[in-house]
């Protein structure tokens, strides 16, 4: 049986605790009386994946059973998370292979041979050919690929979008064409933070720029409170206006995985347990690895932590009508990544790892690590921020990874350009946002080569607007000086430096809240 | 005018007064012994008329030269008293437009003549030595000779030559004839011979493919055309070079240190040839000439001297050790001294027909000697350093006066390490760290290419032990009367080195090179980061929207040139990238063994030519389907190319495409190898591949690859045809090979360049940038295939 998540209180028994920064993690003494959250232990995953799946889809939620709404010469379409979920890559096979499996099974069973399989990436980049055949498996690939019936979807290609028609509040809502005109679509979805899946998967997943600009502002992020928490989320009742415009038009049958917080293989497995209960083998691990670490150069630690496949198990399936098993979905989410928190503190202390959705197989360069603890780590909460308004964050990252020019070449600019103008969140959307999402290079690469979209730096940077309003003091321990200057923060050589730091803002006795993560952790913060 | 009256006055008076009503003639007033002498005239010998013999200098005649020169500091009381320089010039100086080396016509009505002019360099070319030092000599004194006919009175002619006509000879110096037996009429054919000469043997055939051959290893990669730019750069070099080491090798073959001594010796021999027709002959002879003890003012030197390149070297800390021994005297007159002697004697013709010969020089009878100097210039040093960089004053090298011998040792050896060096560097592979590196040679070389070339220049009198005996000079002082001799002051036994040189000397000649430090800190603090002055090309952050239409008005083009400027790959790794595409396993291991194999070959013919390294890589694309190689680039090379994509290459060429230039990508690369890049250009000229029939290349293509001078050619081309600015535009490109294409236009940029090009932009203050590919390139064929 699975312990559920605590909040320890560091007293003088506590040893020094895993903080994880970027290609490499730290084990840091934390001052007494700080608060740690850890996630609950991994829940037991179920063991016949594939009955679970094919119970799912012949007993929906509110709908009828899947074969029911398969028919010869229909026009079914298959839409699935892309490489930004999980987190990290899944060991094979990925559970969307085996949904995608069992979907494609009933409709052959049902004589379907308009089949079209494409990755709900939106404005992230398009994934190259392994990365595609990672996530649907190799029979899939096999017979779709290379017909061109399992394809990225492009938002920019303006033969292949429909306009639905616009919300209540004037929403644009324009989607892939192939999905919104098909008799069928199916999503499958793998829902790893609460964030994810419901009206967001079709809805988000599927647009265009000229849906996303209504619920990706600066404005929409400070108010969503937090985007982990839907019901809480500007961003979400946006998607949630769009996704029940688009059933209107277009049957969606929802599939919504949820994984437990089995994230790291062996020999790294010691990262998930409690320091405390290290066993002997796992302090030998810990001290290999850490040494380890030390001496590998950049691109071998790069190599080490990027080509981690995460044992995955799989903890529940639902299928139907998207808001009813969003539900049990969010439901298992919670039971997973939940932990009750009494009140927030002065500082918050988030240790950013080194993967987040958008640097998978590539780097986390310093506005993906900003988005990562500003945007992520920070909005990880339900009900009230970690951290008093006016409080202070403390990150870990050495910020140094510099920028992948093939993924993020709009990113580069956006350092070297924007940030250097201003850093402010609403400033930054207002006055630069419209040129890059229209930029023509940046289209050219996002259509062509495998570059995120020339807006999506923007969003990263509206993920952190919420923290950017709420606290007063950035402080990075162990960044990268300049680099965090640019990003208009401050960097510290260590814990103590970064806490005396803040001190003119929250004293010289805050109280401390660290956020052991990952795996995943959701605080739902008492007040 | 009656030599009676002008006896009556001398007794009289002074110096001044035996010099009253004189016309004298000047020649060389625009040098330092000149100026002086000019000044000395107008200050202290008032009743003296000069004409002074000025050589135009282009469309600048010899009187606004004369006017300029009075015009300067020194004269400002005397041209103030006599209301202008142009008063004072029609009082006192007349100007005589002409050059020693097509004397003119001498204005009659004149009693001396004071020859100072002549090449103050030590290695002057041979013919040239000649030309000024016996051939002027020579004229100038046919036209004294005319003078006196025509006048019928005598001139004095005063020959100012140099202590060091003495050769190579040892000890004590009299003030008497040079002794030698050289053929001095033979000596001057041979000796103006040589300018023909030397530049006839310049143009043998064994020459010019020696020179052509060494041009051919450096700049062949740039093209024929520019090869043989350099191999004629470098036959006038030599030229120079030979005349100069021609010349050095007759004057010590001669017994002479130099050929600017040698000639001036013979120049002597020209005069004592005229004294002996019965005139009124002096010679003066200083030693090393310094700035002034007292007049115009402590300290006043103009140019740059004998020993002052060495002091200010010194007090950078780049003179390690100096060839002499320490013992050794070194002979220093300040410069007042010697325009004082020189009036002096002008004052106290001999008798005609025996020459009267002055040494004006110190080591006699105040000798100075190394040790001495040195001590005097590191403490100097030390009290006044020079401004330091960032980090500080440089350490002064203490000097231990090891002897010649061991200095040359130290010289050759670093001669050779760095050559080695200079060798291996051009052959490393390209990256910031073989830049730096030829940055630090390079100025290594240029500080030991200084130490040759002066200690060479200068061992030789460094090693002279001579004493040359200033009795007949120290006699003439004495002669003066009390208030004379504190006027014209030249007896050098006076000069208290310490004070000469500490307080006076080595504070005048490094104060020029103090303001220079003081500007140069001044901008470096203004600075900012490198390639800075681009941003103020383009206005506005890059970031904003490429304009999708075509060039706009402008007439500026940006060319780009590909491999190494804008991405850190090359044509044999792209070629092997696509070709391991294609192939699976033992196939891909097989490619890379085949490749490797010709690895050394295709280095040979990069170096040699880039076409042909080209061509023999697209020979391997024989039986490719062009489509098919199309459809690869696009799927495979994509990532490949845009991955080693410099980030700053995109934001530059963005900027250009923004402010409305067209931009143009120019590569020795085929076509298909462009597609990832075409999109950011108007104009991509790129190598088309021969197909058959079927669609097929056949390993040939449809015209030569565009490397070297044909890029230049090209932009020439394409810029009349759309009527382009090309002293506007900009080029940017990484390699030697492209230094035709970065000359043709206004702003060229090397970015990253390699070791040649670099060198090549530093002198001609070309902007140089480096645009770092992401290091994190991705190296593996597939990216997601250690998920598997």
């Amino acid at each position: 049986m699975s312990r559920p998540g605590f909040v320890l209180e560091v007293d003088d028994r506590t040893p020094p605790l895993v903080v994880h920064e970027g290609l490499g993690f730290r084990m840091e003494e934390f001052p007494l009386g700080t608060r740690v959250v850890y996630p609950p232990e991994s829940l037991p995953a179920i063991d016949d994946v594939d009955g679970a799946i094919r119970d799912a889809l012949l007993n929906p939620v509110d709908s009828e059973p899947l074969p029911e709404l398969l028919f010869s010469g229909m026009r079914l379409t298959i839409a699935f998370d892309d490489l930004s979920l999980p987190l990290p890559t899944m060991q094979r096979p990925d559970v969307r292979q085996r949904v995608i499996e069992a979907v494609l099974t009933l409709a052959a069973a049902a004589g379907v041979d308009d089949v079209e399989i494409i990755a709900a990436n939106a404005l992230h980049r398009r994934m190259n050919a392994a990365e595609l055949e990672h996530i649907v498996g190799e029979r899939v690939f096999r017979s779709f690929y290379p017909q061109g019936k399992l394809y990225n979807f492009d938002a920019e290609d303006r033969d292949a979008l429909a306009h639905l028609g616009t919300t209540d509040e004037g929403e644009d809502v324009e989607i892939s064409k192939r999905a919104a005109e098909s008799d069928l679509l199916v999503y499958v979805n793998l829902n790893l933070v609460a964030m994810d899946g419901g009206h967001k998967s079709v809805g988000v997943g599927l647009s265009s720029y000229t849906s996303l600009k209504h619920h990706h502002t600066a404005k929409t992020m400070v108010h969503s409170r937090s985007f982990m928490d839907h019901k809480a989320s500007k961003m979400h009742h946006s998607a949630w206006r769009m996704g029940r415009l688009i059933k209107d038009h277009v049957k969606v049958f929802q599939i919504e995985t949820t994984v437990n917080n089995d994230v790291f293989p062996k020999p790294f497995d010691f990262l998930m347990k409690r320091e405390w209960e290290w066993n002997l083998k796992d302090q030998a691990s810990m001290l290999a690895a850490r040494r380890g670490l030390a001496v590998a150069p950049q691109k071998l630690r790069h190599k080490i932590f990027h080509d981690m496949r995460a044992p995955y198990g799989l903890t529940g399936v639902n299928a139907g009508e998207v808001e009813a098993v969003h539900e049990r979905t969010i439901a298992k989410v919670h039971q997973q990544q939940l932990v009750e928190v009494d009140g927030y503190s002065d500082v918050l202390v988030l240790g950013v790892p080194y993967l987040g959705p958008y640097n998978v197989n590539s780097s986390m360069n310093p506005i993906l690590a900003t988005c990562m603890g500003l945007g992520y780590y920070f909005n990880s909460y339900r009900g009230h921020p970690m951290v008093k308004r006016g409080g202070a964050v403390i990150l870990y990252h050495p910020l140094n990874e510099g920028f992948n020019q093939l993924h993020h070449p709009s990113y580069v600019d956006f350092y070297e350009e924007v940030l250097a103008e201003t850093t402010d969140p609403q400033v930054i959307g207002e006055k630069y946002e419209k040129q890059f999402a229209e930029d023509p290079w940046y289209r050219h690469l996002y259509r062509t080569s495998n570059a995120y979209h020339g807006v999506h730096p923007f969003y990263m940077w509206y993920w952190a607007a919420h923290a950017m309003d709420h606290v007063g003091d950035v402080v990075w321990v162990g960044g990268d000086r300049k680099v965090a200057k640019r990003l208009g923060f401050r960097a510290a050589s260590s814990l103590n430096d970064a806490l005396e730091m803040v001190s003119g803002s929250v004293g010289t006795s805050p109280s401390i809240t660290y956020l052991h993560n990952p795996p995943h952790i959701l605080a739902d913060v008492k007040v | 005018m009656a030599q009676a009256e002008a006896q009556a006055r001398a007794q009289a008076g002074g110096v001044a007064a035996r010099l009253a009503g004189q016309h004298v003639l000047l020649t060389g007033v625009t040098g330092f012994v000149g100026e002086a002498l000019l000044h000395l005239f107008l200050t202290e010998v008032p009743d003296v008329r000069t004409t002074v013999l000025v050589r135009p200098k282009g469309a600048i005649t010899g009187a606004q030269r004369t006017a300029k020169l009075l015009g300067k500091p020194i004269f400002r009381q005397v041209v103030e008293a006599a209301g202008g320089v142009e008063a004072l010039m029609a009082a006192k100086v007349g100007v005589l437009d002409g050059d020693l080396a097509d004397v003119p016509a001498l204005p009659t009505g004149i009693d001396a003549v004071v020859h100072c002019a002549g090449d103050v360099s030590f290695d002057p070319p041979v013919h040239e030595a000649f030309t000024t030092n016996v051939v002027g000599t020579r004229d100038l004194l046919a036209r004294v000779a005319e003078v006196e006919t025509a006048q019928g009175s005598p001139v004095h002619y005063v020959h100012v030559s140099t202590a060091y006509v003495a050769g190579r000879r040892r000890g004590h110096v009299p003030e008497a004839s040079v002794e030698h037996d050289v053929d001095v009429a033979a000596e001057l054919a041979w000796g103006l011979a040589q300018k023909g000469e030397v530049e006839h043997r310049s143009r043998t055939s064994d020459k010019l493919a020696e020179l052509s051959e060494a041009a051919e290893r450096t700049h062949g990669r740039a093209g024929m055309l520019t090869a043989s730019r350099a191999a004629e750069e470098a036959r006038k070099q030599w030229v120079k070079d030979e005349l100069v080491r021609v010349g050095t090798e007759r004057a010590r073959s001669l017994g002479w240190t130099d050929c600017y001594t040698f000639t001036k010796a013979l120049g002597e021999r020209v005069v004592e040839a005229h004294a002996a027709g019965g005139r009124v002959v002096s010679i003066v002879r200083p030693s090393i000439i310094e700035s002034a003890l007292e007049r115009p003012y402590p300290g006043w030197i103009e140019g740059f001297k004998m020993a002052e390149p060495l002091i200010l070297a010194y007090g950078r800390g780049e003179l390690p050790e100096f060839p002499a021994a320490s013992d050794t005297t070194i002979d220093i007159v300040p410069v007042d001294h010697v325009v004082s002697a020189i009036v002096a004697v002008l004052a106290h013709p001999p008798a005609p027909a025996e020459v009267a010969y002055f040494h004006v020089s110190s080591g006699d009878r105040n000798p100075l000697t190394f040790r001495v100097l040195y001590e005097q210039v590191r403490d100097y040093f030390q009290a006044h350093p020079f401004a330091g960089g960032p980090r500080g004053t440089v350490a002064l090298p203490a000097w231990k006066f090891p002897g010649a011998a061991s200095v040359e040792r130290l010289l050759s050896t670093s001669e050779r390490a760095l050559k080695v060096a200079d060798y291996l560097v051009d052959r490393a592979p390209r990256s910031a760290r073989s830049r730096s590196i030829a940055t630090g040679i390079d100025k290594q070389n240029a500080r030991v290419e200084f130490l040759r070339r002066y200690l060479t220049l200068y061992q030789e009198y460094a090693k002279a032990d001579l004493r040359y005996s200033d009795r007949r000079t120290l006699a003439l002082q004495h002669s003066l009367s009390p208030a004379d001799q504190a006027i014209f002051t030249f007896d050098t036994a006076v000069v208290e080195w310490a004070v000469y040189l500490g307080d006076i000397h080595f504070p005048s000649v490094t104060k020029p090179v103090r303001r220079l430090d003081e500007l140069r800190l001044r901008r470096e603090k203004g600075r900012t980061a490198g390639g800075s002055e681009l941003r103020t090309v383009v206005e506005g952050p890059a970031a904003g929207a490429t304009p999708e239409q075509g060039p706009g008005e402008s007439d500026v083009v940006a060319v780009f040139d590909m491999d190494g400027t804008l991405l850190s790959s090359n044509v044999v790794e792209t070629y092997l990238w696509m070709r391991l595409a294609e192939l699976e396993g033992t196939g891909r291991l097989a490619e890379l063994a085949r490749t490797a194999a010709r690895v050394p070959g295709l280095v040979r013919a990069e170096r040699k030519e880039r076409g042909a390294l080209l061509r023999a890589v697209y020979r391997e694309y024989a039986g490719a389907d062009l489509a098919e190689l199309d459809a690869v680039a696009d799927e495979l090379l994509t990532a490949h190319v845009l991955s080693r994509l410099a980030p700053e290459a995109v934001r530059r060429i963005r900027e250009h495409r923004r402010a409305g230039h067209r931009t143009v990508l120019v590569t020795g690369a085929v076509r298909p190898l462009t597609r990832p890049l075409a999109p950011l250009f108007d104009h991509v000229e790129a190598v088309d591949l021969v197909t058959d029939a079927r669609g097929r290349a056949t390993g040939h293509l449809v015209s030569s690859p565009l490397v070297g001078e044909s890029r230049a050619a090209f932009l020439r081309g394409y810029a009349s045809e759309h009527g382009l600015d090309l002293s506007r535009s900009f080029a940017y490109a990484d390699s030697h090979s492209d230094l035709p294409l970065l000359a043709e236009v206004g702003n060229p940029v090397a970015v990253s360049p390699d070791v040649a090009l670099m060198r090549h932009a530093r002198r001609h203050h070309w902007t140089i940038v480096d645009w770092a590919s992401p290091e994190t390139g991705r190296r593996t064929l597939d990216p997601a295939g250690s998920a598997r």
